[in-house]
């Protein structure tokens, strides 16, 4: 479970002070698949970053399953971060040399694994989001979709207790698009707790729950989970 | 309209009787249109005036004969025709919530950016529905009928996509318009 508690950021600008988010107090269940949605400069990556612990709130509160992701320092937020959270960007964020499999075990290696374990594991996720025939393909050798399925599997190596994606299929077509939420939404109900951040309408409504932002601040919660309402 | 042609296409598959016939039309295209008995068997009717279907009478025991329909070779004709032209007239707007822009009160932009909020959020809800019924359809194996259904289902999609959209261009641009220009105050 995720839980913000009023918080906010505020940045500085000479003598104004901008409010990049206010007072968002939001509980995450664990096994939700929630859309955050709003126009650009409403917050939405603010609030990504905060959750995933890439930034700090100046303001406020926020626990990830009980551990707090304020008021510590970079290098334990960096170990909290490692250890809970997995990232899906719009660009993928490959890195190039590597092959699929060695991409998607890299946060495991980074954690001090080798690569003799590492690689069933890596394979296995891979063969998991549809991509067996491409193990050992680097990625100038896939297409946009399938280095975003790349990107997941690395995200979720780690049983993550959070995927966060941000505008996850902002640079693939609408038919693409569809594959990568089919595939966010089975992870989503085989128990992956994600966090979707988009403008995009067709995309939140992949979400059980949506919630909008203007002006650094929730305005709308739609809980909706799937069928009639 | 096409009513007519949505019935001469399912008879074009087989001859069916009316109950048969409404079944099929909800199965077919019901998650977005509905009819009653009534409306089917009076296009039924037409449909028999102007010779595109013809029906047998099957007698029953106890029970009234049933009618059982089918389509004329004039009535495929007819049928191919239609399938194979474009649709030259693009639907008007005429959603209800246009109208209630028209009347809205000019004196304070507060209740219209207030139904368009409401507004946006039961579409979202609507995209939400239908994109849950898209991906427990898209878990099946798929037959070439599911395909329609989510072709249908994009539709649907894209329409509320729209209507959201524009929904948030109304928003920015009511605001913009009270921020230059506030409503004059009667003395």
């Amino acid at each position: 479970m995720i839980e913000l508690r009023n918080a906010g950021k505020m940045y500085r600008q000479g003598a104004r002070e901008i409010y990049a988010l206010r007072d968002v107090s939001l509980v995450i269940k664990k096994g939700e698949f929630l859309s955050i949605m709003g126009p650009s400069g409403s917050g939405k990556s603010t609030l990504l970053n905060l959750i995933g612990g890439l930034d700090q709130p100046t303001s406020g509160e926020i626990f990830i399953d009980s551990t707090p992701l304020h008021g510590i320092s970079d290098n334990e937020l960096t170990l909290i971060r490692r250890r809970n959270v997995g990232f899906v960007f719009q660009f993928f964020n490959l890195l190039p040399l590597l092959t699929a499999a060695e991409n998607v075990g890299l946060p495991l290696l980074l954690d001090g694994e080798s690569f003799s374990l590492v690689k069933p594991k890596a394979e296995s996720i891979l063969r998991k989001v549809g991509l067996g025939e491409r193990i050992d393909h680097r990625p100038e050798q896939l297409s946009g979709g399938e280095m975003q399925r790349v990107a997941i599997a690395r995200a979720i190596i780690g049983n993550p207790a959070v995927l966060l994606a941000d505008e996850p299929t902002g640079n693939l077509d609408s038919h693409t698009s569809e594959e990568i939420f089919l595939l966010l939404k089975s992870l989503n109900e085989q128990g992956q707790t994600i966090v979707m951040v988009t403008h995009d309408p067709k995309a939140a409504a992949y979400g059980t729950r949506i919630v909008t932002l203007k002006d650094g601040t929730t305005s709308q919660d739609i809980s909706i989970g799937g069928e009639e309402s | 309209m096409s009513i007519k042609f949505a019935i001469l296409g399912i008879l074009a598959e087989r001859d069916l009787h009316g109950y048969e016939l409404k079944s099929s039309f909800d199965e077919k295209v019901g998650e977005f249109w509905s009819l009653n008995y009534g409306q089917i068997y009076s296009t039924l009717d037409r449909l028999e005036k102007e010779e595109l279907v013809t029906h047998d009478r099957h007698v029953q025991d106890k029970r009234p004969d049933r009618k059982i329909f089918s389509i004329t070779p004039q009535g495929r004709e007819e049928l191919e025709k239609w399938l194979s032209t474009p649709l030259n007239k693009v639907r008007a707007l005429r959603d209800e919530f246009f109208v209630k822009l028209v009347f809205m009160d000019k004196s304070s932009p507060v209740p219209i950016l207030e139904l368009i909020e409401k507004q946006k959020v039961l579409y979202l809800k609507h995209m939400n529905r239908l994109t849950s019924r898209k991906v427990a359809l898209k878990k099946k194996s798929g037959s070439l009928d599911d395909l329609t259904t989510e072709l249908l289902i994009d539709a649907g999609l894209l329409h509320a996509e729209a209507a959201i959209k524009w929904l948030g261009l109304c928003e920015l641009k009511i605001r913009a318009a009270f921020e230059s220009n506030p409503p004059l105050r009667r003395i």
